[in-house]
């Protein structure tokens, strides 16, 4: 932990990384109490209003929402998604990730077959089609969909991080005093993968908040009212000469989000897979 | 008479900065090579002998820096720009590495990799370069060298490997070769070969040597002058007699002493350790390096510590004369009798009934142990010894139970083991223990010694108590020269040797009849294997228990064992006590491999076998005798037809060969070791 | 493995793959809730001619029966008739939107390839110096934006500040893609923009890993010149995991195409899938979704043989010699 944070210290992108992740949770655990519109409340007097003018921050958009406390309310279902979608996928990555791998063979060859079925299409494009068909996307649906896009993937990391430690001498050395299977994959391996498996993790966090982003965009992700920020993009992008700030502003929460987090995820990986 | 030096190396200094501090890689390193001659330089990991290479051919890493000054032919090395070192590099130095395999571009032909040296150095047609490259490698014995040349490195073997690196080296006729363990990756016998050839082609290409190695008996056999580094400093040079015979450093003397070597073995001799282990040096230490290990410091070693001569062309460090306790002093084996444990109804601790394993799926099949019969008694240590690929390691972990064996029948104490330790009963888990090679990849990183330790006895011996445990593991701890303190220590925070030890703690906390040992100390530096191999001998003395010790050296199987089994792809060559298969090998594999060990007595030099070839592709079904094809003493047809029969040297000895009892005599009497 | 044997083996994983995932596309849109019938013909529709129409369509017909009639189709090059479109086949408006996707991948492809893989081949020769952390940074940043942001952000910049680009790629009635070559410019950057950051790390990674390895030090130490060393010795095997990688991401592109031709109302073949969810357009969900996972399996195929052949490793077999 204090070479971590030694190496921390060193690293002035991952600091700048963190500390605009620390801000948007910050935003997302505070913020709602603290601004002064809601998502939906309509100022029909200031439709349009530049940033900085009546009161508001970023400006408003055509049916004169403030546009600040839209991206502030959206921060929350954005970070709560992404979270969710990255614990879950790794956490069915490394199941699904772990069984294949451990067994090998014939275990190992039908798990990756199927992965690699599921691989073949984009998992943009599987989500998208999956949300679009069953229509009403909540938080709910959301998560699980992109979840089970991502699965193949993180289930690829954790079989790897396996691997490597799978035909080490101290998995023999367990095998030959009789431990169980599990075990032998959740107590003498896991430990050791914790480095991969974080990496993972944040790199996931970032990924989903990107196919987020982009699923609201696409129009296929929370339905309004709910603030999105993919959403907000696309709803004003008609207004985007008039009105520049109503589509530039969400987008730049999305860019300084996902930058963020990949910046302290590149140092975790280079904290925590290259030094070992 | 003084000629000149072809490289004189003047008080150079390494060292690397890293984040956190600065670290010394070489100190004052004072060192010459003279025309055509050979220098060995002798060194545990870590001592800075690669790190001294890389810096005569100016390539260090970027946080490495070097002061001094390095003259080849009078030419400052340090003192020329990049582009000027070119010039040198490859064609007046060349160098050879460890890893042949890794230093070559696997996707480049050999033949272009040989061609560019010469034509950057010489301005060499392409033509001109390959012919060039096709003589170079018909003077390295290369049959094929035409068909060579078009292969890329992945199709070759790797003694074949290493024999194109050193072609490469020698393209431009070099002044200077420098050898970085070159034979450390390869096996006995084709390391054999390699070095025949080595001095072979310096005396055809009047070169100078540099040669590097941890090994002492190969440093031994190739270098007419020997110098001895340790943490970064060069304690002792000499001549490689006056080194062996009058070995003045307490390093020197502790490292030529704890290597088990022929006639060495444990009932008359313990070997020497050297306590403690390498560590880092930082910028502000001074004196000897030595001085934290050294049995025989005094207030000296910091102040008047520096190179001195001592004899004509002998200079060392550490001037002062222990001449009582070299080489004569040798620890005392305690005599004593080994307790019996076990059943006494059953003679035999392991019986192996024509035990078969194979990997892969038809037609690519690889027979790691291919029909192996043996009987191991109580209380004795077995060595095994073959190169890598006879199924050594393959056969130890079938009877430990990793894999089942294919075929055939294994019996540990009377009970039928010939499956998986998953249908093991507890009982036979807890008597049957495995140490392996690597003790960094045994000890699960992220446990502490007490959970690694603690884990088998309430596994397997149901000590369910965590006091109870922990007062055992203290116990069993201190028998491995672990203090107290280790028990909350992680893997991570030991050495090598701390590593091993603790492995070994945790087989003999359950007190198991057997053990298992694969390659338990080929990862350890020289002076950390001779305490874990005392530290193995103490604890069988004191339990009871059985080995099988396997091993590719046959030094330290010699020491070790009380019968040894000599194998070659996956078949027994030869077995019988240690003397008879030592003293009297009735095998021509044994024959080679015993005259392939590099002896560490300058002294004794004796003419290698030089083997043909590479062992056979496993997955090769053998009809005849495994080894025909690279038998020295092959008879004819029936080598590669019948499968040798088994011949009855003694009641205790046997071999498996087709050769007339005359033969096998002649090779008995020329004798191994 | 030999490499036909290897071709072969993965001929046949790709031909799995495609009648798998053609079954899994197939059983998705079946889950679809609603009756088929009832949203062709609307809420107002009677129940006697919902019941007409999934006569006529033989949506009574078993799951396999249907499916099988689906598949032929297809095999026959027959993609079906549009259901939100009355009347209208597929083919005649699929290919031409399938050209133009391809036309916009490719410009995007040609652009940043080179690019990444030399400024991800400078970064990995110059590791730890400044142009690395530079061109490092850039990298992560443009992979980190989904294509829409990247989009806007060159669209606030190009179009609505310079006015330089138009801020829609449609296509004028009556002309074609290759009239207004200049409607490709922002989509193609858009896109190029997170895979350069994808691709240019890939290769400073594996190009850092290469000149690290022993037989480039080998090759230094044979006293090769450095420029020399990078090209004849390092490039080839550092180039080859980034071919995987540009193979493998394919699907990433695919996927991108949607939002960047969404974005820009692009006539492509995303923006048609995404017509086609919008208005729950069953063939026409079908037709894009299973053109997408061919095109994106094909290319993982080209991808494993072009690596495999230019890996002697995998190319020749070893002999013993």
């Amino acid at each position: 932990m204090n070479t971590f944070y030694l190496q921390l210290k060193k690293s002035p992108l991952a600091i700048i990384g963190l500390s605009i992740l620390l801000l948007w949770i910050f935003a997302a655990l505070f913020g709602p109490s603290l601004v002064s519109y809601t998502y939906t409340e309509m100022d029909m007097h200031n439709q349009l209003v530049s940033p900085g003018e009546q009161g508001h921050l970023l400006g408003t958009d055509a049916l004169g929402r403030d546009v600040f406390s839209r991206i502030i309310y959206g921060s929350r279902t954005i970070l709560t998604v992404a979270l969710l979608t990255s614990l879950l996928s790794s956490f069915a990555g490394i199941i699904i990730g772990f069984i294949a791998g451990y067994f090998g063979g014939l275990v190992d060859t039908f798990f990756l077959r199927i992965m690699d079925i599921l691989m073949a299409i984009p998992p943009l494009v599987l989500s998208m089609v999956v949300l679009g068909i069953l229509g009403n996307s909540t938080i709910l649906s959301l998560t699980i969909i992109v979840s089970i896009a991502y699965t193949p993937a993180t289930a690829r990391v954790a079989r790897g991080a396996l691997l490597t430690c799978k035909n080490t001498e101290y998995v023999d050395a367990a095998r030959i005093r009789g431990e169980s299977n599990i075990f032998i994959m959740f107590v003498e391996i896991l430990p050791n993968t914790i480095g991969p498996v974080i990496v993972e993790i944040t790199a996931r966090f970032a990924y989903s908040i990107m196919m987020i982003a982009s699923l609201g965009f696409l129009g296929v992700g929370l339905q309004p009212p709910t603030p999105d920020w993919g959403m907000m993009v696309i709803e004003n992008k008609s207004i985007i000469r008039s009105a520049p700030w109503t589509v530039v502003y969400p987008s730049l929460a999305i860019a300084s989000l996902v930058i963020a987090i990949s910046l302290f995820s590149d140092f975790l990986s280079k904290v925590m897979i290259n030094e070992n | 008479m003084k000629t000149e030096n072809v490289l004189e190396i003047k008080e150079l200094n390494v060292h690397y900065t890293t984040l956190t501090t600065t670290v010394v890689a070489l100190k004052d390193v004072s060192l010459h090579v003279g025309p055509k001659e050979a220098l060995g330089i002798i060194g545990e990991s870590g001592c800075g002998k690669s790190t001294l290479s890389y810096a005569i051919m100016d390539y260090l890493p970027l946080n490495g820096a070097s002061t001094g000054q390095i003259l080849f032919k009078g030419e400052d090395l340090l003192a020329l720009s990049n582009k000027e070192m070119q010039k040198f590099r490859g064609n007046r130095i060349a160098m050879v590495y460890q890893n042949p395999y890794s230093s070559l571009n696997p996707s480049l032909t050999i033949g272009f990799q040989l061609e560019e040296v010469t034509m950057f150095h010489r301005g060499f047609t392409r033509e001109k370069a390959r012919e060039t490259a096709i003589e170079t490698l018909i003077d390295l014995h290369l049959g094929d060298a035409v068909g060579i040349v078009k292969r890329y490195p992945h199709q070759i073997s790797g003694g074949m490997q290493q024999r194109i690196c050193i072609a490469m080296a020698l393209l431009c006729r070099p002044d200077l070769m420098i050898l970085d363990e070159p034979t450390t990756a390869l096996d006995v016998t084709t390391e054999a070969v390699i070095l025949d050839l080595i001095l072979e082609l310096k005396e055809k290409y009047d070169m100078s040597m540099i040669y590097i190695s941890h090994d002492i008996g190969v440093v031994n056999k190739v270098s007419d002058r020997i110098a001895i580094m340790y943490r970064g400093e060069v304690v002792e040079t000499g001549d490689k007699k006056a080194i062996f015979d009058d070995p003045q450093h307490p390093y020197t003397r502790a490292l030529i002493n704890c290597i088990p070597r022929s006639g060495v073995v444990k009932e008359h001799v313990k070997l020497n350790t050297i306590p403690g282990y390498v560590t880092r040096r930082s910028a502000e230490e001074s004196g000897c390096p030595f001085v934290a290990r050294c049995e025989q410091k005094n207030s000296t070693c910091e102040e008047q510590y520096g190179m001195k001569e001592w004899a004509e062309n002998h200079y060392t460090a550490c001037d002062r004369a222990y001449a009582t306790d070299v080489p004569a002093k040798k620890l005392q084996v305690d005599e004593g009798s080994i307790p019996d444990t076990g059943d006494a109804e059953h003679k035999n601790v392991l019986e192996l009934d024509n035990v078969y394993r194979y990997f892969g799926h038809a037609g690519k099949r690889v027979r790691a142990v291919d029909g192996i019969n043996l009987t191991m008694e109580r209380n004795s240590v077995l060595g095994v010894v073959g190169e890598s690929g006879c199924g050594k390691s393959t056969m130890g972990h079938t009877v430990t139970g990793l894999y089942p064996p294919t075929k055939g029948r294994i019996l540990f104490d009377g009970t039928d083991i010939s499956v998986s330790w998953r249908k093991r009963s507890p009982d036979v888990l807890k008597n049957l223990q495995l140490i392996f090679q690597n003790p960094g990849r045994s000890l699960n990183p992220s446990f502490t010694l007490e959970q690694i330790i603690g884990r088998p006895m309430k596994k397997l011996l149901g000590i369910e108590s965590k006091q109870e445990r922990r007062k055992l593991i203290i116990d069993i701890l201190k028998k491995v020269d672990l203090g107290e303190e280790y028990i909350s220590r992680k893997p991570k925070q030991l050495s090598g040797g701390e590593m091993q030890r603790a492995a070994v703690a945790r087989a003999f906390s359950i007190s198991p009849n057997l053990l298992v040992c694969d390659e338990p100390t080929s990862a350890l530096d020289a002076s950390v294997q001779a305490s874990v191999l005392n530290l193995l001998v103490d604890l069988q003395k004191e339990s009871g228990a059985s080995y099988m010790f396997i091993s590719h050296d046959l030094n330290v199987i010699n020491y070790l064992s009380d019968q040894i089994m000599v194998m070659y792809l996956g078949r027994i060559c030869e077995y019988g006590t240690k003397n008879e298969v030592v003293g009297s090998p009735h095998h021509p594999y044994t024959e080679a491999l015993l005259s392939a060990v590099p002896d560490v007595d300058p002294t004794k030099t004796r003419g290698t076998i030089r083997l043909k070839g590479a062992p056979p592709n496993p997955t090769q079904k053998i009809v005849g005798c495994p080894f025909s094809g690279r038998c020295h003493r092959k008879i004819g047809k029936i080598c590669d037809t019948t499968p040798p029969p088994k011949v009855d040297i003694s009641e205790t000895h046997y071999v498996y060969c087709h050769l007339p009892p005359h033969e096998m005599d002649i090779i008995a009497t020329k004798k191994g070791m | 493995m030999s490499f036909m044997k290897r071709f072969l083996s993965r001929l046949g994983f790709m031909a799995l793959t495609v009648v798998a995932m053609s079954f899994l596309i197939f059983l998705l849109v079946e889950i679809m809730p609603g009756d088929v019938a009832q949203t062709v013909l609307g809420q107002a529709a009677t129940e006697e001619s919902v019941a007409a129409l999934r006569e006529t369509m033989k949506l009574n017909d078993p799951l396999m029966v249907r499916y099988g009639r689906w598949a032929s189709g297809y095999i026959q090059g027959d993609l079906g008739e549009s259901l939100y479109m009355r009347g209208v086949q597929i083919n005649s408006i699929f290919w031409r939107r399938v050209g133009h996707s391809m036309l916009l991948a490719l410009s995007a492809l040609i652009f940043y390839v080179p690019l990444s893989i030399f400024l991800g081949v400078l970064a990995g020769v110059r590791a730890g110096k400044f142009s690395d952390s530079v061109i490092s940074f850039l990298g992560l940043a443009t992979m980190a934006l989904p294509e829409f942001v990247s989009g806007i952000l060159l669209i606030t910049v190009f179009s609505v500040n310079l006015n330089l680009l138009p801020l829609t790629s449609v296509i004028p009635i009556g002309q074609t893609l290759w009239q207004n070559l200049e409607i490709l410019v922002l989509p193609a950057c858009s896109i190029t923009f997170v895979m350069f950051g994808y691709v240019s790390r890939m290769q400073r990674s594996s190009m850092i890993g290469v000149m690290n390895s022993d037989y480039v030090r080998a090759a230094i130490l044979k006293g090769m010149p450095k420029r020399y060393v990078i090209f004849r010795h390092a490039l080839k095997n550092a180039l080859l995991p980034t071919i995987t990688i540009i193979g493998m991401n394919m699907g990433w592109l695919f996927g991108g195409l949607i939002v960047v031709e969404t974005l820009f109302g692009f006539p492509g073949l995303g923006s048609l899938t995404m017509t086609a969810i919008k208005t729950r357009d069953i063939p026409l969900i079908e037709a894009c979704v299973l053109f997408i996972t061919i095109i994106f399996v094909f290319s993982t195929f080209i991808t494993d043989m072009m690596y495999s052949f230019l890996n002697p490793k995998i190319r020749f077999k070893r002999e013993d010699l």
